[in-house]
């Protein structure tokens, strides 16, 4: 998987994990009708992130997997995307691992990521001198695809959470693989608490510019929660996301897509 | 739809399962119902508001009940939902701390403070039946001073004389507690006595029912027996599922209202999901399939980085009850006659070796490692959020550090007192010897599988070497390790933690001479210090005084005198206390370290409500 594809799977994978359960601000119409406009690809997402709880309410799973692999859009696929992800949390752990192991499209083998993680943070083993975050960790880098490596790789930091420090992190997220954008995940987290803390300028600048994918991941997360905190407007963001289309970053862009989704969805 | 299912699955449990069977409750409210003036002014609630009745409120928990006997209990995995089934005469404001009448309306004390008359609430328990003085007599005098009867309350009860409060029935709505001696913490310990139902219990206590073998009390209320259980607090355990969850309803006659007449608890249930372990809690909270939980700051990290996006709150809050500490074994093989063993005691004994070891504390690197930055030096023996706290200006008043004697991390100072003390590198191999030429070493252990104090210790370690001193690191099995902490003369140097509360006594049997965790010194007994005579007085005047401000004055002058004389325990940091609760959960401001009356992961059940209803 190249590194464009890489970075589709973790925004997707971003999506699964921040709007599977909040509710809708706008309504189901117009946010329908925002999805399905790909003219800014970034706006249209972000109604389809917001569209996925009402999507995992009113629509069958097969639907769900059809309109996730076939829909006319990035918003609409996205929105099923979301909502499968919910649909998802009443699979078994042996299903779950069969959808991220198997050939199924990488939109509904994303979906099944966070749903996974219970499943991969139960496993246990008769073997001696079993270790949990070891199995994890080699799973994050052998798994069969993408999907599977970078849950694995999520739980891995959820098990060895206790060992990690914000210089951990940032050094793992400078690394690559599936391994760096879950590490990176987490060193968003400190960016907002641990000090000194980031300022927004500061933020921009890592989403735009780190030097790895971890890296801007990392400010990504961290940049869109400042913004979700911030006084911007649904058209101040939307005229942001206009004006910087195929320019900055994808995590540049992403952050403000998220903050997007959660404005349609207060 | 997840949470659609669940409470559809909780209804199908309530109608399949449980026989319990609840009373109709309060036809009006109860003239001696308690009122809570939620944002009030003056009222210690201003920063909550009234809430809406309904929804279920969803928390989890790792760990199964074992039963639901609040007297025999010894583990919070029993008291989470005991303590929420019962009450007790007085309790502490949730949010001032303050003791203020519960199952009391009132209360009457004596000019000395050994009489107190506690005049009842009419009020009736889940089942309808009415609480009386009976059950106040029967809770104290059948149970909890019952030797038959297994309970960890008793030893909270006893008094510095080695008395108990004598609790009788002046009328079916008075009890008078009668007291050998003034002792000021008598509230404290009159809380941990929870009222229990005599016409429910007092046929399984042999004392009053002969027919009944010894000891069948501790068995009372295993499970199965939900339907049998009757309280006074705000919910009652419904029905409990092991590995999956414990359903707690609303109890029809919980006696608790706001301004509005509305009855408390807002919610009509509450249901705690029991998930395999801590990180499967982290993610039914991000999945809001639980709605509160007091994450670790470990897991702070991964929850800051969804926050705002997900609609939650990621709460870091003051320090947490508790203590973690290094300690130096000052009766290290005391008796036994052995050379190298006396040398080394003669260094743990000596001020001068502890002030450099509490030089030689890198509190910020710990800090920042082990705790991801949230955590606080601490100095003081009794905790930050202890109204009692020495870096407090009175009181109760804010934290200022203005008193506290801190030990700033200076090696330059550690080593100028080691060196001042003789211990020299004779043979210049990069250790301090003793006179004698003998390497100064010890060994310091803690136990295994607690990250943070393996960590804790590795950083000691590499500071104590930088001093040219030999360090042995251990990490040996727990209960392995607290034999050889009460143990007297066996340990070396222990890192440890111990819990702590808002009262300083309880605390007494550590700081103590004689006390039963004086481990650093045990032989302080017979042969206390001067420190520690000064601190047995000190313990005494706060115990005996009635005045909170005097008590205040005692335990900071014990405070300063341990940090500066004693050094018994070289406390490390104070962890912050970390809550992540959804916005949809009302009244969460409540949330706090020790939030009363639950005493349990911060919240105060009866006050939340969910704002979605």
């Amino acid at each position: 998987m190249n590194f464009s594809r890489l970075r589709a799977l973790v925004i997707f994978a971003t999506i699964v994990a921040l709007f599977s359960l909040i509710a809708v601000g706008y309504s189901v119409a117009e946010l329908e009708a925002i999805a399905g406009n790909e003219w800014i690809p970034e706006i249209s997402a972000a109604a389809g992130m917001a569209l996925g709880s009402s999507y995992a309410e009113t629509m069958t799973e097969a639907a769900l997997e059809e309109l996730a692999v076939n829909g006319p859009t990035i918003g609409q696929r996205t929105a099923a995307g979301a909502a499968l992800a919910i649909l998802y949390r009443n699979k078994t752990g042996e299903e779950l691992l069969e959808i991220l192991k198997g050939t199924a499209d990488p939109m509904i083998r994303a979906a099944a990521i966070e749903p996974a993680l219970e499943h991969l943070l139960s496993i246990t083993s008769e073997e001696e001198g079993f270790s949990l975050a070891d199995y994890l960790k080699d799973l994050a880098t052998t798994g069969e695809t993408s999907e599977l490596r970078l849950a694995a790789a999520k739980a891995y930091y959820i098990v060895t959470a206790n060992d990690a420090t914000a210089e951990s992190a940032a050094a793992d997220a400078a690394g690559e693989g599936e391994l760096a954008l879950a590490a990176g995940e987490i060193l968003g987290g400190f960016y907002l608490f641990f000090p000194p803390v980031k300022t927004q300028a500061e933020l921009e600048e890592i989403a735009v510019n780190g030097e790895t994918e971890g890296l801007r991941v990392a400010g990504r997360d961290a940049l869109a929660s400042v913004l979700i905190n911030s006084d911007l407007t649904v058209q101040e963001l939307q005229t942001t996301l206009t004006s910087i289309v195929g320019t900055q970053s994808a995590e540049f862009r992403d952050a403000y897509k998220i903050a997007l989704a959660t404005r349609f969805s207060a | 739809m997840k949470r659609l299912l669940l409470v559809m699955a909780g209804l199908l449990l309530v109608f399949s399962v449980s026989a319990t069977v609840f009373a109709q409750g309060y036809e009006t409210m109860p003239a001696d119902a308690k009122i809570v003036e939620l944002g009030v002014e003056g009222s210690g609630y201003e920063v909550l508001e009234p809430g809406v009745r309904g929804g279920i409120m969803y928390t989890s928990t790792f760990t199964n009940p074992k039963k639901w006997n609040s007297v025999t209990a010894h583990e919070t995995s029993t008291t989470v939902y005991t303590n929420q089934m019962f009450r007790s005469l007085v309790q502490r404001h949730p949010l001032t701390l303050v003791h203020e009448p519960e199952l009391a309306k009132s209360i009457d004390v004596s000019e000395d403070g050994k009489t107190l008359i506690f005049h009842l609430r009419e009020i009736k328990w889940s089942d309808g039946v009415d609480f009386t003085a009976d059950d106040v007599v029967f809770s104290f005098n059948d149970l909890y001073y019952n030797e038959d009867v297994e309970t960890d309350t008793r030893d909270s009860l006893e008094l510095p004389d080695g008395t108990f409060p004598v609790v009788e029935k002046v009328d079916d709505h008075t009890v008078k507690v009668t007291l050998s001696m003034a002792f000021r913490p008598v509230l404290a310990a009159l809380e941990n006595g929870l009222i229990m139902p005599k016409h429910k219990l007092a046929q399984h206590v042999h004392k009053l029912n002969p027919d009944v073998p010894a000891g069948t009390f501790n068995e009372v209320w295993g499970f199965g027996e939900e339907e049998d259980l009757v309280g006074l607090g705000p919910y009652i355990v419904e029905s409990y599922t092991p590995d999956q969850q414990v359903v707690m309803t609303r109890n029809p006659y919980y006696y608790v209202y706001d301004q509005n007449g509305a009855q408390l608890p807002y919610c009509d249930k509450y249901v705690l999901l029991v998930v395999a372990s801590q990180d499967v809690e982290l993610l039914k909270f991000r999945n809001e399939e639980t709605y509160a939980w007091a994450c670790r700051p470990s897991d702070v990290p991964i929850l800051k980085r969804e926050e705002a996006t997900k609609g939650f709150e990621v709460k870091i809050l003051g320090g947490v009850f508790g203590t973690l500490w290094i300690t130096f074994n000052e009766d290290y093989g005391l008796g036994e006659d052995d050379p190298a063993k006396d040398q080394l005691r003669g260094l743990f004994r000596d001020i001068r070796f502890r002030k450099a070891m509490a030089h030689a504390m890198d509190k910020q690197t710990i800090i920042n490692n082990l705790y991801n930055g949230l955590a606080k030096p601490q100095w003081s023996f009794v905790s930050t959020s202890s109204p009692f706290y020495g870096g407090r200006e009175s009181y109760g008043g804010p934290v200022t550090e203005a008193n506290a004697v801190t030990y700033e991390y200076d090696l330059a100072k550690a080593n100028a007192l080691l060196d001042e003390i003789g211990i020299l590198d004779a043979d210049g191999d990069g250790y301090r010897d003793f006179p004698d030429g003998t390497t100064v070493e010890f060994e310091l252990n803690t136990n295994a599988g607690n990250t943070l104090r393996e960590g804790f210790c590795l950083i000691m370690a590499e500071d104590f070497e930088r001093l040219g001193l030999k360090v042995n690191v251990n990490f040996v099995d727990f209960n392995t390790l607290v034999t050889r902490l009460l143990g007297a003369t066996l340990y070396q140097a222990v890192v440890l933690g111990l819990t702590g509360g808002v009262e300083p006594n309880d605390g007494a049997n550590v700081q103590g001479s004689c006390g039963g965790l004086h481990f650093w010194h045990y032989s302080g007994c017979d042969e206390p210090y001067e420190d520690e005579k000064r601190m047995d007085e000190l313990f005494d005047l706060a115990a005996s005084t009635m005045d909170n401000d005097k008590a205040f004055e005692y335990y900071l002058e014990a405070q300063k005198l341990f940090a500066e004389q004693s050094l018994g325990m070289v406390f490390s940091v104070n962890q912050a206390f970390t809550f992540s609760v959804y916005n949809i959960v009302g009244n969460a401001e409540v949330i706090s370290t020790y939030a009363t009356p639950t005493n349990y992961r911060g919240l105060t059940w009866d006050l939340v409500y969910l704002k979605n209803q």
